[in-house]
């Protein structure tokens, strides 16, 4: 029986999961709808990430910047570092570090704020109240992580391509006209709205894990850092999974 | 203070070694198979592999479309062997070590602090930072060496199919280029650099575990903030790692 329990626990919380974001996804539309936590979680979701994309979405598009750039040059092809950097940075790594931030920061934040509230019985409290948590909050937290997402990934491509401007004309020497006539060459509209979809499904997939994983807390202190830690690992499987899908899908449309 | 806490575990590393060798070989075999629901899904090792192959496949993306446009795309081999070993693998194997084994760490040594286990440690004679801290940095360094070939080869595997079977390019062009600019050396300095990764992220994830304060939201806490601080220094590392290492010319030839 002990291997029957063990075996039937992923599914278990699979099942969980989907129960709560299809629960979330049906009270989006439905009222009353919590305004004010949503504008409060925004703000503590953009507060928690916006100093980690910064300090991310440098270091990734100046490694891949310089990376390629080293080739280009040797084919003397270094005025095309445009076309690289706005390629990769809105295609690739505007998308990775999106992910990264809102599931290394936006994610384990609000899931230990929520699994924090668990242990403290405050959902009970509020379920006795009459008020259904997952609409009061689950529906912003969600809500807010999927503006916040969106958000965050312009600010990554914007920072990204600065950075790349920054590191190709004064390390690298190319002429600047020649690098910011190269960023439209294969990125385009179609490339930005994928960019930018992507980033709206990262959020949303990662607030209804850290969601899941938070409400579902058991075990004291050691089960919040556990719940935080599984939500971590959790959400960057699913984000990087969601990424490839996405990136296949959006290559097959935009062709 | 927190220089402090790294000097010191650093320091115990030797003690680590002659009195808490159980305690060490139990925290190896711990985060090689993670622990709880994540042993389930097949532990760190699955998640390394799961999170290179992504990356891997992005760069045979980039790599093809970046050289078709300039008519080179028969070179997509070099980008593997070279992107890969110098980015992609080091930076996703130390993201996906911060976000299991460390972050990890953070959620069980917070759990000890807030239980005041740690304190009853201290009590009973047994010095903390080596036994705790200490041995969580030599496992976790010992633990990233398997995983680091494990995430190599899965980055090489997945840019090979991406680039041969889902762009249809012949494999021996691929090999051909993917062999020639496969230097031995980098990929030493890679695993160098997934190695400081290793100890960097260990050394800040027990720190704010060994730190953590104010109950079960506390123990969250920190492990969020744990996280954060480790990838935005893994990022910064890697940064300045690589240009130290490679240089500006990027040790690469290929007009001879």
């Amino acid at each position: 029986m002990i291997t029957l329990a063990t075996a039937s626990k992923p599914a278990v919380a699979l099942g969980g999961f989907f129960a709560l974001a299809w629960e979330a996804l049906l009270l989006i539309p439905r009222r009353p709808f919590a305004l004010r936590e949503f504008f409060v979680q925004s703000w503590f979701v953009a507060r928690v990430s916006l100093l980690p994309t910064l300090m991310l979405a440098i270091p990734y598009t100046v490694l891949v910047v310089f990376t390629f750039n080293i080739l280009l040059l040797e084919f003397g092809a270094a005025d095309f570092c445009g076309t690289t950097a706005a390629f990769a940075t809105v295609t690739q790594v505007g998308p990775i570090v999106t992910v990264l931030v809102v599931a290394g920061a936006g994610a384990t934040a609000m899931c230990a704020d929520l699994g924090a509230r668990t242990i403290r019985e405050e959902l009970d409290a509020l379920r006795v109240m009459g008020i259904n948590p997952v609409q009061a909050l689950v529906v912003p937290r969600v809500l807010a992580a999927t503006l916040v997402a969106v958000l965050l990934s312009s600010v990554v491509i914007t920072v990204g391509l600065a950075g790349g401007f920054f590191f190709s004309v004064f390390v690298q020497h190319v002429t600047p006209g020649a690098y910011v006539a190269g960023m439209t060459v294969l990125t385009r509209l179609p490339d930005m709205i994928l960019a930018i979809i992507k980033a709206a499904l990262f959020g949303l997939a990662a607030a209804l894990i850290a969601c899941y994983k938070g409400t579902s807390v058991g075990g004291g202190p050691a089960g919040v850092g556990n719940a935080v830690n599984e939500t971590v690992v959790y959400t960057f499987v699913a984000l990087f999974a969601i990424n490839i899908i996405a990136t296949a899908v959006g290559v097959k449309v935009t062709l | 203070m927190q220089t402090q806490f790294y000097a010191r575990t650093i320091a115990s590393i030797g003690d680590a070694f002659l009195y808490y060798r159980t305690e060490l070989l139990r925290l190896i075999a711990q985060m090689g198979l993670g622990t709880g629901a994540l042993a389930v899904i097949g532990g760190t090792v699955v998640i390394v592999a799961f999170l290179t192959v992504t990356t891997g496949a992005l760069a045979a993306v980039i790599g093809y479309n970046q050289f078709a446009d300039i008519g080179v795309e028969a070179l997509t081999g070099f980008a593997s062997a070279y992107f890969n070993v110098r980015l992609a693998a080091p930076l996703t194997s130390g993201i996906a070590l911060a976000a299991t084994i460390g972050a990890g760490a953070t959620a069980q040594l917070g759990a000890m602090r807030i239980n005041e286990e740690i304190d009853a440690l201290e009590v009973m004679g047994i010095r903390s930072i080596p036994y705790l801290a200490s041995t969580r940095l030599v496992a976790g360094v010992i633990v990233v060496i398997p995983l680091y070939c494990v995430a190599v080869i899965a980055a090489f595997f997945s840019a090979r199919l991406c680039t041969t079977v889902i762009y249809g390019q012949s494999s021996g062009v691929y090999d051909h280029y993917f062999n020639t600019f496969l230097y031995p050396m980098s990929l030493v300095w890679s695993f160098l650099l997934a190695i400081s990764m290793a100890v960097l992220i260990m050394l800040v994830h027990t720190y704010y575990g060994f730190t953590a304060t104010g109950g079960p939201a506390g123990v969250g806490e920190a492990v969020g903030r744990a996280v954060r601080s480790s990838l935005v220094s893994a990022g910064v590392l890697t940064v300045f790692i690589s240009l130290a290492i490679y240089g500006q010319s990027g040790s690469f030839n290929l007009s001879g």
